[in-house]
């Protein structure tokens, strides 16, 4: 574990990243709200799920700097008396939730097939590849909508509540894959030209093993720079498609759902019920998108 | 040299597709346009000596020696080591039964080291692959034996790769090499890539490894200096095919082929007279001209020389060469002179 710590702290990236202000700062954000996502059960005022301790009379409180405002809700309350601000970090929850899984699953997806692609080649490689091409024309929203849609159909309707929450991160997922499988099969090709994978044949090894143990490394640090930015871009359209109402449920509401809700009493004064959760979903995607260019930069020497 | 050689091959053949768009392939109906890499080699090389590949860039010898471990799989052919066929329908599979015994060593000691990994760790993988230790300890110390082998401190297997020089990289890649305990080395241009003092060192090195280890090496090589110090027989390669084949000595004090005279008068010093009068390039191994592929370029050429392909003839004992000038005796003796080496004279 403090082998762990000391590798971290002496390595090249963490000297770069104490002399960016930048860096530090979204770092800080995003270790905020992963904090708050996390322990929103312990960490909000109110719980907003449990019928029995929501009132309707407490329907549309403003903040607490607001006249009007009552004091136990910091950010106000909704229309259905939930505390605002325990929304948000509960729909945090779900939204990094969703985030995280979607990137996980479109770069291994993406991965794998990417370094299988690079590294067979032929028809194989024609054929992943082109269908990345492809998918790529369409915009990744569209394609999700596509994927969450069909999905639905297939899914019997007694499981679609519980299902749902999946069927976003799988959408989200397959409409991610084909940037990590372009940078994995480019990555692959430079790496399979080098003499070290060629003493590897000779040695014999199975070509699933030399893909694990010497290709796989060599991909991690490019796709883990792209991940994170994939993860703002992954959570963007989580909000996107629960604010068309295709997303997660609302009664697991994530922040594109609070923003949905609240959009309806956007115009009839009731700001804070869409304003917070909007704030908090670019403060997150902003933070989360800063630090990955940040990685980016870092990582390739040519930017320094 | 009177020992089954360890390592043959007969009528060995690489031919590799050109890419082009499809509707080129549908213009000539699929014919497809073909570089000959290896157009028929026979070679033999004795075991625990050394058979050293020359010829200029692109002529096909880094081709040959990965069809000889099985990096490549020959268009035609058949391979024998240690007086079996393998069976190259296998495709790849067909090395499984003697991939312990051949090995590799690479011309950039920089690309040919994963540089993720620890040298113990690279030295450790084909001991795994073969399964040839059995516990942690074994390990180790099998590790810092080879370690040991090739000049490098037990101390050494704990850093990477990019903490040594090309010189401690290539004893590094040949300690790799050595691990599964093979009988028959590839080294392709082993030393192409490193400082003259320092190549002086590695080719020692193998020199005494071989002698140690009796190990058989295929070098290839473009330098002749190296070659002369390396090898016992030498292969000239000139655009997929052996032009001549000798005893390392007799090579450099009597070549017969044209091709070899011109290397062999690249490398003699500068200012000395009666220099074969030759130009021209190699041509492309896409379009090989007609009859011998060397004609365009040859100072002696006749009209059979354009339009019929010589074959290897023996000359003389355990040398042959394949040129219609020299089985019809109408080219001028050959005057050979030793080349410098690279390793000092003790």
């Amino acid at each position: 574990m403090w082998a762990a710590v000391r590798k971290l702290r002496d390595h090249e990236l963490w000297w770069h990243f104490t002399r960016s202000p930048l860096a530090v700062g979204s770092a800080g954000l995003v270790f905020a709200f992963v904090l708050g996502a996390l322990t929103a059960p312990w960490l909000a005022p109110h719980d907003p799920f449990d019928p029995a301790r929501v009132f309707l009379a407490d329907a549309f409180l403003p903040p607490v700097w607001v006249e009007g405002g009552d004091p136990r809700f910091l950010l106000g309350t909704d229309d259905q008396g939930r505390c605002v601000l325990s929304t948000i970090l509960w729909g945090a929850r779900i939204s990094f939730f969703v985030g995280v899984s979607a990137v996980a699953f479109s770069a291994a997806l993406g991965t794998v097939l990417g370094i299988t692609a690079g590294s067979v080649g032929g028809a194989y490689e024609s054929l992943v590849m082109r269908a990345a091409d492809v998918q790529l024309t369409f915009p990744g929203i569209l394609v999700a909508l596509l994927i969450g849609g069909i999905a639905r159909t297939l899914v019997p309707p007694a499981l679609l509540e519980a299902a749902a929450v999946w069927v976003v991160v799988a959408s989200i997922g397959i409409a991610g894959w084909p940037q990590y499988a372009r940078i994995a099969r480019a990555v692959t090709l430079v790496e399979t030209s080098k003499d070290y994978i060629a003493a590897a044949q000779v040695m014999g090894l199975h070509p699933v093993r030399i893909m694990f143990r010497h290709l796989l490394p060599n991909v991690i640090g490019p796709i883990s720079v792209v991940g994170t930015i994939g993860l703002a871009l992954a959570i963007v359209s989580e909000a996107t498609l629960s604010f068309l109402g295709v997303g997660v449920p609302p009664t697991t509401p994530s922040l594109g759902t609070l923003i949905r809700i609240g959009n309806d009493f956007l115009f009839s004064g009731e700001w804070w019920i869409v304003f917070f959760p909007s704030l908090a979903l670019v403060l997150l995607v902003s933070a989360v998108n800063l630090l990955g260019d940040w990685l980016r930069d870092a990582l390739d020497p040519k930017l320094r | 040299m009177s020992a089954p050689p360890l390592v043959e091959a007969f009528g060995l053949e690489k031919r590799f597709a050109i890419a082009r768009p499809w509707l080129a392939r549908l213009a000539d109906r699929g014919r497809g346009r073909f570089v000959h890499a290896v157009a028929g080699v026979d070679l033999a090389v004795p075991r625990g000596r050394t058979l050293a590949l020359v010829g200029e860039s692109g002529c096909g010898k880094s081709t040959l020696a990965r069809l000889l471990v099985g990096l490549l799989l020959p268009s035609a052919g058949r391979i024998r080591f240690d007086g079996r066929d393998l069976d190259l329908r296998l495709g790849r599979r067909a090395w499984a039964p003697v991939r312990r015994r051949i090995q590799m060593i690479f011309q950039d000691p920089y690309a040919s080291l994963d540089p993720r990994w620890r040298v113990a760790d690279i030295l450790a993988e084909p001991l795994e692959a073969f399964g040839l230790v059995r516990s942690r300890g074994e390990r180790r110390e099998r590790v810092e034996e080879l370690l040991r082998q090739v000049g490098l401190s037990p101390a050494d297997g704990q850093k990477y790769p990019h903490e040594f020089s090309g010189g401690q990289r290539q004893r590094i890649s040949i300690a790799r090499a050595l691990a599964s305990r093979p009988d028959f080395l590839v080294c392709d241009e082993p030393t192409s890539a490193l400082d003259v003092s320092v190549q002086a060192q590695i080719l020692n090195l193998m020199k005494q490894l071989q002698e140690e280890l009796d190990l058989t090496y295929l070098f290839i090589s473009h330098d002749l200096a190296v070659v002369s110090v390396m090898a016992d027989v030498v292969g000239v390669m000139y655009l997929g095919r052996i032009v001549e084949l000798a005893p390392s000595k007799e090579l450099f004090l009597r070549p017969r082929h044209p091709y070899t005279r011109l290397l062999l008068d690249t490398v003699r010093e500068p200012g000395r007279r009666g220099r074969l009068p030759l130009a021209g390039e190699v041509p492309s191994p896409i379009d090989p001209p007609p009859g011998c592929a060397f004609h365009p370029r040859c100072p002696w050429a006749s009209a059979r020389c354009r339009g019929e392909r010589p074959e290897l003839e023996p000359v003389g004992e355990a040398h042959a060469v394949a040129c219609h000038g020299v089985e019809e005796g109408r080219l001028p003796d050959p005057r050979g002179a030793p080349v410098s080496s690279p390793c000092a004279a003790p």
